[in-house]
């Protein structure tokens, strides 16, 4: 109908598959941020060490240059598990970073004008919504961790030679895992913490204490009591934790100062911990209308 | 057909207080006005329908749909303007309602032109690229009923519409929500302090009190049974002009100084009493319909729960 025909009318046409419907939230939510200009720019430069690691790839599987430049005389290592380890160490901090602005700007607008009750006044759910939101922050952060290595990964397959990919394979598995682990303990905290505070930039700094707080509380605790469970408050190094493992790096690197002596399943259990209280936390603030008690 | 609405015992607790008490009876009527004093429950009722909260005795049906149990195919039928500042501040107003569509089912596309209909059916179509944020109030509540109707809901629940609205803007939007009921066959929800508001739009009537329910009053029942009784001012001959009533079948009441009250039988029209006034060379000073308005229903509903009317 034309819309200078200015007349209520039903709608009969046809609708789409409710189990794709959390994907609208997902498309809105890229779109909105892709019109962010600070948001581009921090996400061009997550990506930026990704191609200083390709350069590197380059010049490692090159012999001409490497005559010339003498890359390993000079110090540089060859691509191996530590060198997607140290790339992974670096595209997770980074997108830790870009999380702490996607995340409140992708919850925040949403909730700091009600606009909650009217996506669930919808036949669209709370778990549908943090799914959708979830999938925005995913898709975002993969873009800067498991896909770069990825494709380092095939950058280095196709320029090696002697079945390079044939014995390196099994690393595609930690690459994808435990980014995907970290990625999802990253976008429960980020929106539990954006669902909380609701305000964008307090959120963004919360984010950030959630991280470096109890860090630094984990640092002290050792220190005073002479210990090294404090190291269970440190997120970042739990994750170090299981990418070594991953990589299978534990004789050669032996971990951070501390961590090698928490076991593996603590780290695990710390990290689905802080997930369940996360979801917790965004099934106490994601609600269409809040009871006051008493 | 289901009815609008039925309650069925329905009790609601919150935060350990009993909000809704026992609520029964059945609306099936298109347009229902919700009315009660503050703190009755209407909200609570409101977000109950639309399944925000779950009920902790009995049910609620909504379409012939139970509000918990077939929350999600309900809520595919209903359009909710909410009381309260509802919108995303950044984002422009006709792709906001197209958002909100989309978010109901609506393929994209469909969704676009769907979304600048509603916004030109609800007058804002100059406005519609500007950004919600920057909308006036009486704009962001068009802007709320925009997205409200844009899915082409079968129940639309609107709760406190003309709120903070000047009174052109407020004649606008109950004049959009007649339009919009009788345009199709689309049932409605209002809940109102405005007792006007609620008596231009609606047919018929919720009345709660502290989370019960007071009153369910059928006001298009009320109205054919005003049209029937008579207030006059006359001049001459009463008596005999009462006698002259009387023998057409009516019911003659005589207050004296010329003052009586009719009643008259559906056989009998206004145009008979004019004619065996003409006849009986009596004047007829000043005539009314008695008007049993909304505000005496709804005072009558508040003495007859008990206490001293609440205020609305």
């Amino acid at each position: 109908m034309a819309v200078y025909k200015r007349r209520y009318n039903p709608y009969h046409g046809p609708l789409t598959p409710e189990q794709s419907r959390f994907l609208v939230l997902t498309r809105y939510a890229l779109a909105e941020l892709f019109r962010s200009r600070v948001f581009v720019l921090l996400l061009v430069l997550a990506l930026v060490p990704t191609l200083f690691f390709a350069v590197y790839i380059f010049l490692v599987n090159n012999s001409a240059i490497q005559l010339v430049v003498q890359l390993r005389a000079a110090g540089g290592f060859a691509v191996e598990s530590k060198f997607f380890f140290v790339l992974m160490v670096i595209q997770t901090q980074l997108s830790f970073l870009l999380s702490c602005w996607v995340c409140p700007t992708l919850v925040a607008g949403d909730l700091v004008n009600g606009a909650l009750p009217l996506f669930l006044s919808r036949p669209f759910s709370r778990p549908e919504y943090v799914l959708g939101k979830c999938a925005a922050i995913a898709l975002l952060l993969s873009a800067v961790t498991w896909v770069p290595g990825l494709l380092l990964f095939s950058l280095q397959a196709g320029l090696a030679k002697d079945g390079w990919i044939w014995t390196h394979l099994w690393m595609v598995v930690p690459i994808v895992f435990c980014s995907a682990v970290w990625i999802l303990m990253l976008s429960l905290i980020s929106l539990a913490v954006s669902a909380w505070v609701r305000l964008r930039i307090v959120a963004t700094g919360v984010i950030f204490c959630a991280f470096l707080v109890p860090a630094g509380l984990g640092a002290i605790f050792n220190t005073i009591m002479n210990t090294y469970w404090g190291n269970l408050l440190n997120f970042s190094q739990l994750f170090s934790l299981i990418l070594i493992k991953g990589f299978r790096l534990e004789s050669e690197l032996g971990g951070p100062v501390g961590l090698e002596q928490v076991p593996l399943f603590a780290a695990w259990i710390m990290m689905i911990l802080v997930c369940v209280i996360s979801l917790y936390i965004l099934n106490a603030r994601l609600r269409a209308c809040e009871v006051v008690r008493g | 057909m289901a009815p609008t609405i039925e309650l069925d015992g329905l009790d609601v607790q919150l935060g350990g207080r009993t909000i809704l008490r026992t609520l029964t009876g059945v609306l099936n009527s298109r347009a229902i006005g919700l009315l009660g004093p503050n703190g009755a429950g209407k909200s609570t009722l409101i977000n109950t329908l639309l399944g925000f909260h779950r009920p902790s005795k009995g049910s609620v049906r909504i379409l012939g749909l139970d509000s918990h149990r077939d929350g999600k195919a309900l809520r595919a039928l209903v359009g909710y303007m909410p009381e309260t500042d509802a919108f995303i501040a950044k984002m422009s107003g006709v792709r906001f309602v197209r958002y909100m569509a989309e978010l109901s089912g609506l393929p994209p596309d469909q969704a676009m032109e769907r979304a600048h209909e509603a916004f030109v059916y609800v007058g804002l179509g100059e406005a519609r690229y500007r950004m919600v944020g920057t909308y006036s109030l009486g704009m962001k509540q068009l802007a709320k009923l925009a997205q409200a109707i844009v899915h082409g809901p079968k129940l639309l629940i609107l709760d406190e519409p003309t709120n903070g609205l000047d009174p052109p803007a407020r004649k606008r939007l109950l004049e959009l929500v007649c339009e919009i009921r009788e345009a199709s066959d689309i049932c409605l929800l209002l809940s109102s302090h405005l007792l006007r508001d609620v008596e231009e739009t609606c047919d018929q009537v919720l009345i709660l009190r502290d989370g019960r329910v007071a009153s369910i009053c059928d006001l298009a029942e009320e109205r054919r049974g005003n049209r029937k009784f008579l207030e006059m001012e006359t001049c001459g001959a009463e008596p005999a002009f009462a006698a002259a009533l009387q023998s057409l079948g009516c019911e003659c009441g005589l207050f004296g100084n010329g003052r009586m009250k009719v009643v008259l039988p559906d056989a009998v029209e206004i145009r008979d009493v004019y004619k065996v006034a003409a006849e009986r060379g009596v004047q007829i000073r000043r005539m009314n319909h008695r008007r049993d308005s909304l505000q005496d229903i709804f005072l009558n509903a508040m003495e007859q729960s008990g206490g001293t009317s609440g205020r609305i």
